[in-house]
């Protein structure tokens, strides 16, 4: 599939404009040499796992920048995979079956767990203008990156302002867990329910951790943590916490069969006041009512200190150290990072730009990000960096345990700490 | 010794997908492996030993038995009643045998869709009929208990069709002249059931169980769609735990020590029951 063949030829304009490889011995001259200098062309065939659905945004906009690309090197050709609903786990099977994609997403894990199968970027023309938001997640202690970031996940705790106000609250009044769970008080004393997650989907539910935790931590533990000891007293605040909800009424009923579909229903509806997810939730919720009045606010921190925003890896592209046709792997990065690509992209995606060379229209989310973002703390997904590769379903499991208590808080940490045990073993041996 | 070719293809396939996969397998049981990456360290029977302590996999052990038992008992009750009533002669009997039927070929994963439509706590057609005498919403889906028992029924009302077709297949195979004789020596109906019917279905009996018993215990896609083995780890068999930890947990070691369990699980239920129910029918 990915033969390599070399010919000589001019270079458009569009493809060198994309062209960026560093060490590359192939097409990387710049458009206005286009005209005059004869290069390697560029040539192979690429798999791309695209991590979306076929039917979003983002795939749609993938098809049209590929397109382009492809159009401007005739001799490279790339498949683009849309993602079923576990992009995760065939990522995972194709690494362990030997047959990895020549590019993939991704999602969040680009440095801690796909690093030994990605070829460094750091050389990248592109790499010197990564958002520096995201040097925790994806830059490792020399600074090498191995994936192109197309968005940064910036994210907070969901709000319905309009629920909220209709309870005399206002986002701004609430920087600790008091003014939280007091807020909640009086949505539920309203009718409403005061937080909305899902359980169908599993997942969300882990994000009361990811939320949570990082503020009950201070410096020490989390370094702590981070070499692989377990600090039980810090990461059991957040199950407090959700054990609190729980008894406190908080949560919606139908939890068990809610996916994230429903939670961005609700937050249209007008039918919950608050959710720990993501932005792309509230994106959705746009779709469901264009009059939604539905924002992002800092996470309470559990210490006492100043309220946060999660920051992230989300939309990442990284290129397989195997992969046949590097090069033309790398020019269609460079290609993707142009900054009118990579507006596109971050547009399509619904975040704010990976790259500090692109722009991105956040919609109705745009006022929460003024607001907020670059005016409050950020944190690093807690899972990504504290806790070891391979915990995420443990963490999910535990938490939804102790929501619907079918867990006792010390059984959930007890199978917490044994599994971080587990996993930190597994990943030193 | 001649080889009969036409058993090669079988044996290929056999050996390529059944035995290959057995081997690696219980080679991976010894290792550490995260199920991506090249690394991987020989750990011995570590992870035998972790299932012992792990009080989840207890939990999802105690969950397969009551998927396979249950889902099996109430298989042979209802599917032996839908026999015999299915059996007699009377207008309409393909159809109706054929409406219990139809179930067994749906996709478990369609018929599971089907009844969490029915479930779900927002716009669920169960709690939309109980909303019309005032009651509800109810969250069907939101405790453990609760969840097994769907489970259980959801599976066992798919394949009671299964259990008809080998029941109804048992007892045309009984003779008439046996009924015959034993109402000339004054039989009547639960005699003639418990002393002709149910020894000569002992055959049926036989494939029945072990078939259902086999599926319940290998339960995965009714619990994929309807709970994702939730609340917590609640509603997980076997089966679908292993799936979490081999992709999830990133424990493909471990993992393969849980299909390892529940393969001897299942092949020493097969034979111990093929046993029994072997030794009663040449007893009889």
């Amino acid at each position: 599939m990915r033969t390599r063949t070399t010919a000589l030829a001019a270079i458009t304009a569009l493809a060198l404009a994309g062209c960026s490889s560093g060490t590359g011995d192939s097409a990387t001259s710049a458009p206005d040499d286009a005209a005059t200098t004869e290069v390697e062309a560029l040539s192979g065939a690429l798999e791309f796992m695209t991590g979306t659905s076929i039917d979003s945004e983002l795939y749609l906009a993938y098809e049209d920048i590929t397109e382009a690309f492809e159009s401007a090197n005739p001799d490279v050709s790339i498949e683009l995979v849309p993602s079923s609903t576990d992009h995760e786990g065939e990522v995972k099977t194709r690494l362990a079956s030997g047959n990895t994609p020549d590019l993939w997403m991704t999602h969040g894990w680009s440095l801690l767990r796909y690093s030994e199968f990605l070829m460094p970027l750091t050389d990248e023309l592109w790499a010197k203008d990564v958002n520096p938001a995201l040097d925790p997640a994806m830059r490792d202690g020399d600074g090498a990156i191995y994936a192109l970031p197309l968005d940064v996940d910036v994210a907070g705790l969901l709000y319905n302002a309009d629920v909220l106000a209709s309870v005399g609250v206002t986002p701004e009044d609430i920087r600790t867990w008091e003014d939280f769970t007091a807020a909640c008080d009086e949505i539920t004393a309203a009718g409403k329910t005061a937080i909305y997650t899902a359980g169908k989907d599993r997942w969300p539910t882990g994000l009361f951790v990811d939320w949570i935790a990082p503020g009950a931590y201070d410096e020490a533990a989390l370094g702590t943590q981070a070499d692989g000891t377990l600090v039980p007293e810090s990461y059991q605040v957040a199950l407090d916490k959700v054990a609190q909800f729980r008894d406190s009424g908080y949560f919606n009923p139908d939890y068990t069969s809610a996916t994230s579909d429903d939670i961005s229903l609700a937050l249209a509806q007008g039918d919950t006041g608050f959710s720990f997810l993501m932005n792309f939730v509230a994106v959705t919720a746009y779709t469901y009512n264009p009059d939604a009045n539905v924002g992002f606010m800092p996470i309470p921190s559990a210490s006492g200190g100043d309220p946060y925003l999660v920051v992230g890896e989300k939309n990442a592209i990284g290129i397989s150290s195997t992969t046949e046709s590097p090069d033309a792997a790398r020019a269609y990065l460079a290609f993707l990072a142009q900054p009118d690509n990579g507006s596109v992209l971050a547009k399509a995606s619904g975040s704010a730009p990976g790259l500090t060379t692109a722009t991105s229209d956040l919609g109705a989310l745009q006022a929460s990000h003024d607001a907020w973002v670059g005016k409050v703390p950020s944190v690093p997904y807690f899972d990504r960096v504290y806790m070891p590769n391979g915990a995420w379903d443990t963490i999910v499991s535990t938490t939804e345990g102790v929501l619907t208590n079918q867990m006792s808080v010390s059984d959930a940490m007890a199978k917490v700490a044994t599994d971080f045990d587990s996993l930190t073993a597994q990943a030193q041996s | 010794m001649s080889i009969n070719l036409f058993y090669v293809p079988a044996l290929l396939v056999f050996v390529a997908l059944t035995v290959y996969p057995l081997i690696s397998g219980f080679q991976m049981s010894f290792t550490n492996w995260d199920g991506y990456s090249a690394a991987r360290s020989f750990v011995g029977l570590e992870n035998y030993a972790r299932l012992l302590q792990d009080t989840t996999f207890r939990q999802v052990l105690a969950n397969t038995v009551v998927y396979g038992v249950g889902s099996t008992l109430i298989q042979q009750v209802l599917g032996l009643a839908l026999a015999l009533a299915l059996d007699r002669p009377m207008r309409g009997r393909g159809v109706l045998r054929a409406i219990v039927y139809l179930p067994v070929l749906v996709s478990p994963v369609i018929m599971g869709t089907m009844y969490y439509l029915l479930l779900q706590y927002n716009n669920g057609a169960l709690n939309d009929l109980v909303g019309l005498v005032g009651a509800g919403p109810f969250a069907w889906l939101s405790s453990a208990n609760g969840s097994v028992a769907i489970i259980v029924l959801v599976n066992s009302l798919q394949f009671v069709g299964l259990s008809m077709i080998i029941y109804l297949a048992g007892l045309q195979s009984i003779p008439e002249m046996y009924y015959e004789a034993a109402s000339l020596d004054g039989a009547r109906g639960r005699q003639l059931f418990a002393h002709i019917t149910l020894p000569l279905l002992r055959p049926a009996i036989a494939t029945s169980v072990i078939l259902n018993l086999i599926g319940g215990l290998k339960l995965f896609d009714i619990i994929k769609v309807l709970t994702n083995g939730g609340p917590g780890y609640s509603t997980n068999s076997v089966s679908t735990f292993i799936g979490v930890t081999y992709f999830d947990a990133q424990s493909a070691g471990y993992a393969s020590a849980m299909g390892i369990v529940l393969f001897v699980m299942i092949m020493a239920t097969t034979l111990a029951l093929n046993g029994l129910l072997n030794r009663r029918r040449l007893d009889s």
